[in-house]
Formats: C-alpha cells, sequence, structure tokens
C-alpha cells in the first residue's frame, strides 16, 4: 500500500465518511434509505468505512471475521449488494478526490496512486461479494427447512382420525414429503381415517390431482380410509373439465363434513350433553 | 422355505416374515389354495409387517392369490403393509385395487369378522 493514500486515509477518515454518506444518499434508491432511520444509516455506514479502512492494515483473518459480521447485519437491514459495491467504489471516489483537493495527486504520481487504489479494493470487492452470498445463501437454506417444517402435519384429531391440511402450492418434492409424512403417520397413530384438507390450495391441476390420488390409494394400502375435503367450486370445475377421475375417492367439501363422515365410518358420533 | 399358514377358527393367518423370492412366492400361492381347499377357511389375513420391500413380480402374486382366494370364497385381508413399501407400489402403479387393507393383525381380524357378518 502506498504510504500516501495510507496516511491520507487514516488521517481525513471524517472527512471522508461524510463525503461517502453524502455521494450514497444522493445516489441510493429512496426505498433504501427510507428502510433505515437516518441515525442507523449513519452508523452503519460509518462501521462500513471503518471495516474499509482495517483492509488497510492488512489483518486479513479479522477483517473476514468482522466482514461476515456486516455482511450479516446488511441481509438483515435489505441492503443490496450492489449497494455494498457502489459504497467501496464511491469511497475510491472520495479519497481521490480528497487527495487532489489536498494537492497529493500529482501528474506523476497519479497513476500510480489509481492503480495502488485498485489493486487495494479488487480483492475486497471480491471477498464482500463471497461473504454476502454466503450469508443470503445460509439465510435461504434456514428458510427452506422452516418451508419443510410447515409444509406437512399431519393432525391427531380423535382416535383413529388425523387430518393433514394443505396450504400452497403443491410441487412434486412437496407431494413426496406429503405422501411420506401421511403414511409414516397414518401407521404411527393407526388412524382409521385420514382426512386431506385441501381448502389452502390455490390451484388443483392434473399434478396434484395425480399426487392427492396416489396419496389416497397409498394410504388405503397402509390400512385406512382417505378423503379428500375442503373442494371449493372452482376446484371442482377444475377437475371436471381436465377429465381428472377422482370417484375412488370420497370427497367432501368442507373440513367439517369430512369430520361428520370420517366419525359415521367409525361408528361414532357427537352428542350434547344434557344438564 | 416355506412360509407357515396357521389357521384360527374360520380363517386363516399368514405372516410373511422375510423378503419373498419368485420361488417362494409362488410355492406360497399354492399351499395357500391347497389350505383353503383343506380347511374350508371363510378368511384370510396376510400379515406384511415385516416386509420393506415388494417387487412387481409379488406383487402380482399376491393379487393373483387374491383374487383365486375369491373364487374358492376366501376373503382376503392384507395387513401392516409398510409406508415404505406402499410408496413403492403406487409408483409402479400397481394400487392392489378392490383389496381389503388393514392396519395390523387386530384391525384385519377385526374387519374380515364385519365382512363376513358374524
Amino acid at each position: 500500500m502506498n504510504q500516501v493514500v495510507f496516511t491520507f486515509i487514516t488521517q481525513n477518515r471524517d472527512y471522508i465518511l461524510e463525503e461517502w454518506m453524502n455521494l450514497m444518499k444522493e445516489n441510493a434508491d429512496e426505498r433504501l434509505i427510507n428502510v433505515i432511520s437516518n441515525e442507523m444509516f449513519v452508523q452503519t455506514s460509518a462501521e462500513y468505512i471503518d471495516l474499509i479502512i482495517s483492509n488497510t492494515r492488512r489483518n486479513n483473518e479479522e477483517f473476514t471475521y468482522k466482514l461476515s459480521e456486516f455482511a450479516e447485519k446488511a441481509v438483515r437491514l435489505g441492503w443490496p449488494l450492489s449497494f455494498l459495491i457502489e459504497g467501496i467504489h464511491k469511497f475510491t471516489l472520495c479519497v481521490i478526490n480528497g487527495m487532489v483537493l489536498k494537492g497529493q495527486v500529482t501528474k506523476d504520481n497519479q497513476m500510480e496512486i489509481i492503480y495502488d487504489l485498485d489493486k487495494w479494493t479488487s480483492p475486497m470487492k471480491q471477498e464482500i461479494i463471497s461473504t454476502y452470498t454466503q450469508t443470503w445463501e445460509g439465510t435461504v437454506s434456514l428458510q427452506k427447512i422452516a418451508l419443510q417444517e410447515l409444509s406437512a402435519p399431519l393432525i391427531p384429531v380423535m382416535e383413529g382420525i388425523t387430518i393433514m391440511p394443505l396450504i400452497g402450492t403443491i410441487d412434486t418434492e412437496r407431494a413426496k414429503q406429503i405422501m411420506e409424512n401421511l403414511l409414516t403417520g397414518a401407521v404411527k397413530q393407526r388412524s382409521e381415517v385420514v382426512l386431506i384438507d385441501i381448502t389452502g390450495v390455490p390451484v388443483v391441476d392434473t399434478m396434484v390431482a395425480h399426487h392427492i390420488i396416489q396419496a389416497a390409494e397409498a394410504v388405503r394400502l397402509v390400512g385406512a380410509k382417505c378423503m379428500i375435503c375442503g373442494i371449493r367450486p372452482e376446484i371442482a370445475q377444475t377437475i371436471v373439465s381436465l377429465g381428472i377421475n377422482l370417484n375412488e375417492i370420497v370427497t367432501k367439501n368442507s373440513l367439517k363434513k369430512g369430520i361428520d363422515a370420517a366419525l359415521e365410518l367409525t361408528n361414532r358420533k357427537i352428542a350434547k350433553v344434557e344438564e | 422355505m416355506r412360509i407357515p399358514i396357521l389357521k384360527l377358527y374360520d380363517y386363516l393367518l399368514v405372516s410373511i416374515q422375510w423378503e419373498l423370492d419368485d420361488a417362494t412366492a409362488l410355492g406360497f400361492q399354492e399351499d395357500l389354495l391347497q389350505k383353503i381347499h383343506d380347511t374350508s377357511a371363510n378368511g384370510v389375513v396376510i400379515d406384511l409387517t415385516s416386509i420393506d420391500f415388494i417387487d412387481s413380480f409379488i406383487a402380482k402374486v399376491l393379487g393373483d392369490v387374491l383374487s383365486m382366494s375369491k373364487l374358492m370364497g376366501a376373503k382376503v385381508v392384507i395387513t401392516g403393509i409398510q409406508p415404505a413399501v406402499a410408496i413403492t407400489l403406487i409408483e409402479l402403479g400397481i394400487s392392489l385395487e378392490g383389496v381389503m387393507t388393514a392396519l395390523d393383525l387386530e384391525k384385519g381380524l377385526e374387519k374380515l369378522q364385519q365382512e363376513l357378518g358374524e
């Protein structure tokens, strides 16, 4: 690192920070600034600039650690990657402008200084990109796990009667999971009747219907009965107009009706307590 | 290796404990039909609890045994199909249509009793 640039940066930290923030605010998306308070913006910006400056001291391990911490924060604040990269670019610009103003850039050394800055910021950019993406990927995989946990719960409501409420679009992967949960759950809980509630499934196309039919047949094989509830009018329309044959499976229009039918199948009924 | 077939009152109980190979499956088919003939049983329970894999040939033999027994006047209930087996069967396109199934031996016997009206 060029000694001149290094001394300039360390000595004029506050000036650079101020210039940098003004520049960033000018260019940044309104939305970006509005999501966080002004103090928060100043504080985070200062942290970012400090982080960049700390890299001049060539302590790589510490920098990597701090950077991953900061990337997490940036992801949480919703700062896009382009903002951070733009930040480095603007930082270089501030440094050069500042040095020009102070008359430290001469015709002889200008190329040298620019090359030097570039050599210094390029690996930093790489590092920021990779850390940011890693943090982001971590978040995505966490969400995926959370989604999987939510995707196919099997709820025992009464002895021998279990319900699987399905909400959201069903794709092949999810259908597989539904089938597995449904069968293992039905066997584990010794269910006689299993109700699949599709009230929350927005679209039933041939693929979804196929998966549901398969699940229902598999349930029959393990020795339980399968019913499908929550068939909305538009779903009934699509099913028939697509020519899907659901004749083999008992279907009901609401979960309530389904539970009534399930009680009947298991020779039970709900009675009012006489007082 | 032959599969034991036990008589319990009017019913026959078969518990398949190990993976069937083709020869055993065919042997089992003959044995069972002979036994139904000898004992004039009304119902058969085939328990598959310990089986975790069924290929398409075995599934076909099972299906055949079922319809043959039906011809001889015995109702068949298959019990204890494992979830993994059910998934494989469905994926192979074998849905054993018209076959009675039950969760375990106990439920299977109950179902037979219900069906035979006893």
